[in-house]
């Protein structure tokens, strides 16, 4: 016991201590917050100029009506007003914020020809960046026409078009004598209440954001795999590398030096993403004080807390298991660089479970399901869907548990079975079948 | 010889990867404040052998016993081994590492400090003990292996070639430390294909080729065994003219003088009394037992 730990130890303070680690702390968050603020500021670029359309009214009476529904924010009018102010919506409506400025290009006697011919021109000159065409038949469903510079702002044709349509509609109920207040009544939606069924009804939209949690386990422990993996491997490597590997198990056993190097990494793993959360726990905190203080009424979504410890767990053993996995790939290869073509395809085995769990939200106790949250290598992402959508009876969880840890145990065993007969091979990488030898022998 | 006890006895071991037979059928006795050197040339089985004493590789079939008993992973603690593939982690200072391989010997982590220091006192080696290894040079480091290998005070010191790479002063050095291991009562091995080392160091030896053992015993009695059967000569004398003598199986002639290796059973007295009423100026005549470098060469050159 005290070789492991010292051989935990020794991994643990020589990884922390690299620059590496502390260099990725530190720039870790600056870089969440740098791709979380930056699309933003992005979009927010675009404000900086309004967009210069010129409006070719064959109507002659809808111009006054499509400026002012162009220029007016938000096109969700026939939302409920608690979604359409919901934080994410506002957010939303505020990044793809896009400015115009319209102005009216009647035709004063010249055919439509030659003043499609002259808009074009201005456009070609920068004067103006679209001009629109609104042919006579438009409210019984004539298409207008955009004739833009840039056909790949697809944001602003979108807005545009719905904007356009809210003229539209707005006119034909006028013509219809509908009131506003008629209007109103008229469009008005309703929400549906998302409830379990068999319990009181209370309007449950937090699944919602729950199966958002799995996926995000799931994100993490790919994000912490890529980020780890090359460390498991080049930990593994580096008795290789130093020729240290024949004095350690003069001293130690493989399986200890391997289960040691693995969950020292780990903890290694486990110290940054508790800096990263403690740093975003403490913005999150002020965020929401700052928030509160402005008189906004927010929650946070709620959490039962047995989910987050199965979050936890299912993080823990999936991260050990493609950590074992990476472990394994460095016992059968002399160098790093062989050992870089190999872990592509098994970060994509991540990301392969967040797609079969797909399906397991829509059914959550079919068949498929619980074949697939058995699977060890998906079981953190699947398992954890079946435990927010609809928790299966817990011999079930237990069993992929266990199934995970005997999964991990029994890599990390064939870890040190490769890697023990491995080294006494030096300077070449084992074949499959070699390995498979190996395993055998020794 | 036989009032030191036993430490190892390695009893009929055979071991074989896959077609190819690394250790056949080999016997080895090691004993209590003797030095054994297990001596061969590239490949013959050395580092296997090695290898299934240290636990490293589990011998085919054969019995190893270590103190008496066979072998378990808790002798380990009892051993010091330092393979001919040796390293150290670079990015780790001196004394931490040390410590490491103490504590993976079982030892309490300030029982290991206080060995790494008297260690790196006796090998001069002190005030590198903050640094880290890669700022060290090659020599350097190579003791540094050896003060692991002896850290926690083992009773039986395992050393694949060893000398492999040390200066001289560093080689003098070191056999003064495993003269004085030997002299309190440590076992020690060590293998070498350096046959002025082992001649000059080892008390018992064990010669292995293509995986068998050749010989074995007491350096005294091997050499012994070859007899005083040849002559360190410089006379005047015409190379033909020797061979012709019927005392003589063979002459090899080096710059300064010749060697003659006497026939069986011949007399070096008789073979000078000859060469002088031959009238003959000798200038040297040395009767001289067989070095082990011979032994070796004409061991494993018969085989070949």
């Amino acid at each position: 016991m005290n070789k492991f730990l010292a051989v935990v130890r020794r991994e643990y303070v020589q990884n922390v201590r690299s620059k590496t680690f502390i260099i990725s702390t530190i720039l870790g968050p600056l870089l969440m917050i740098g791709f979380t603020i930056l699309p933003g500021l992005m979009f927010g670029l675009k404000t900086g100029e309004a967009t210069r359309i010129a409006v070719v009214d064959q109507t002659n009476r809808l111009y006054e009506r499509v400026r002012e529904s162009v220029m007016q924010a938000g096109d969700e009018e026939n939302l409920p007003a608690q979604l359409r102010n919901s934080r994410p919506a506002r957010e939303a409506r505020e990044a793809f914020q896009v400015q115009y400025q319209l102005e009216a290009a009647p035709l004063a006697g010249r055919t439509l020809e030659e003043t499609k011919r002259e808009l074009a021109a201005r456009v070609a000159q920068k004067q103006l960046d679209a001009y629109l065409v609104l042919p006579s038949g438009i409210l019984e469903g004539e298409r207008p026409e955009f004739h833009g510079r840039n056909l790949g702002d697809l944001i602003t044709i979108a807005q545009l078009e719905s904007r356009l349509n809210r003229a539209l509609r707005l006119q034909r109920m006028q013509d219809a004598n509908i009131n506003d207040a008629q209007r109103s009544a008229i469009s008005q939606e309703v929400e549906m209440m998302r409830c379990k069924a068999g319990t009181r009804c209370e309007d449950e939209k937090s699944s919602e954001s729950n199966v958002f949690l799995a996926i995000g386990v799931a994100s993490f422990i790919v994000i912490a795999i890529l980020m780890y993996g090359q460390v498991i491997l080049s930990a593994v490597v580096e008795e290789k590398t130093t020729r240290l590997a024949e004095v350690l198990f003069s001293s130690v056993r493989p399986f200890t030096l391997m289960a040691g190097k693995l969950i020292g990494v780990s903890l290694v793993a486990l110290t940054q993403y508790g800096i990263w959360a403690l740093i975003f726990l403490a913005l999150g905190l002020y965020g929401a004080a700052a928030i509160a203080a402005s008189g906004f009424n927010f929650s946070l979504p709620s959490v039962a807390p047995s989910l987050i410890i199965y979050s936890m767990l299912y993080f823990v053993i999936g991260f050990l298991l493609y950590a074992t996995i990476f472990a394994l790939i460095g016992a059968m290869v002399t160098t790093e660089k062989e050992a870089g073509q190999i872990t592509v395809p098994l970060s994509m085995l991540l990301a392969i479970a967040i797609y079969l769990a797909f399906p397991v939200i829509r059914s959550p106790n079919s068949t498929y399901a619980f074949w697939v949250s058995m699977i060890p290598f998906f079981s953190p992402v699947t398992m954890l869907v079946r435990i927010i959508t609809e928790t299966p009876p817990f011999w079930q969880i237990a069993l992929s548990l266990l199934i995970g840890v005997a999964t991990i145990v029994f890599t990390i065993w064939l870890t040190a079975r490769v890697y023990r007969v491995g080294m006494l091979m030096y300077g070449k990488r084992a074949s499959i079948p070699e390995v498979l030898r190996w395993v055998r022998q020794s | 010889m036989s009032d030191h006890p036993v430490s190892l006895s390695v009893e009929r071991v055979s071991k074989k990867f896959d077609e190819f037979v690394a250790v056949d059928d080999l016997s080895l006795t090691a004993r209590r404040g003797r030095i054994f050197g297990l001596i061969g040339p590239n490949g013959a089985g050395k580092t296997t052998t090695i290898r299934m004493i240290v636990g490293i590789t589990a011998p085919d079939s054969g019995r190893i016993e270590m103190f008496g008993r066979p072998f378990t992973p808790e002798l380990r603690e009892r051993i010091g081994y330092l393979p001919e593939e040796r390293g150290l982690y670079k990015r780790m200072k001196v004394g931490e590492q040390l410590r490491f391989f103490g504590v993976l010997k079982g030892m309490e982590p300030r029982a290991a400090d206080r060995s790494a220091d008297c260690w790196l006192e006796r090998l001069k080696l002190a005030e590198w003990k903050q640094h880290k290894t890669d700022e060290l040079s090659k020599g350097m480091q190579q003791k540094i292996q050896f003060v692991a290998t002896v850290l926690h005070d083992p009773e039986l010191l395992i050393l694949d070639e060893v000398f492999s790479g040390l200066d001289p002063v560093n080689a003098e050095l070191l056999i003064g430390v495993l003269l004085e291991l030997r002299a309190r009562g440590k076992t020690i091995i060590f293998s070498t294909h350096m046959m002025e080392q082992a001649e000059k160091l080892c008390d018992d030896i064990c010669l292995i080729n293509r995986a068998r053992k050749v010989l074995d015993g007491s350096l005294r009695e091997v050499k012994s065994s070859f007899g005083r059967n040849s002559v360190a000569l410089r006379a005047d004398v015409a190379d033909e003219k020797l061979k012709n003598s019927p005392h003589v199986a063979g002459v090899k002639s080096y710059g300064d003088y010749d060697e003659v290796l006497l026939k069986e059973g011949a007399d070096a007295q008789v073979f000078l009394h000859e060469l002088i009423a031959a009238g003959v100026r000798v200038e040297r005549f040395e009767q001289t037992e067989l070095s082990l470098h011979d032994i070796f060469v004409r061991k494993v050159g018969e085989a070949a």
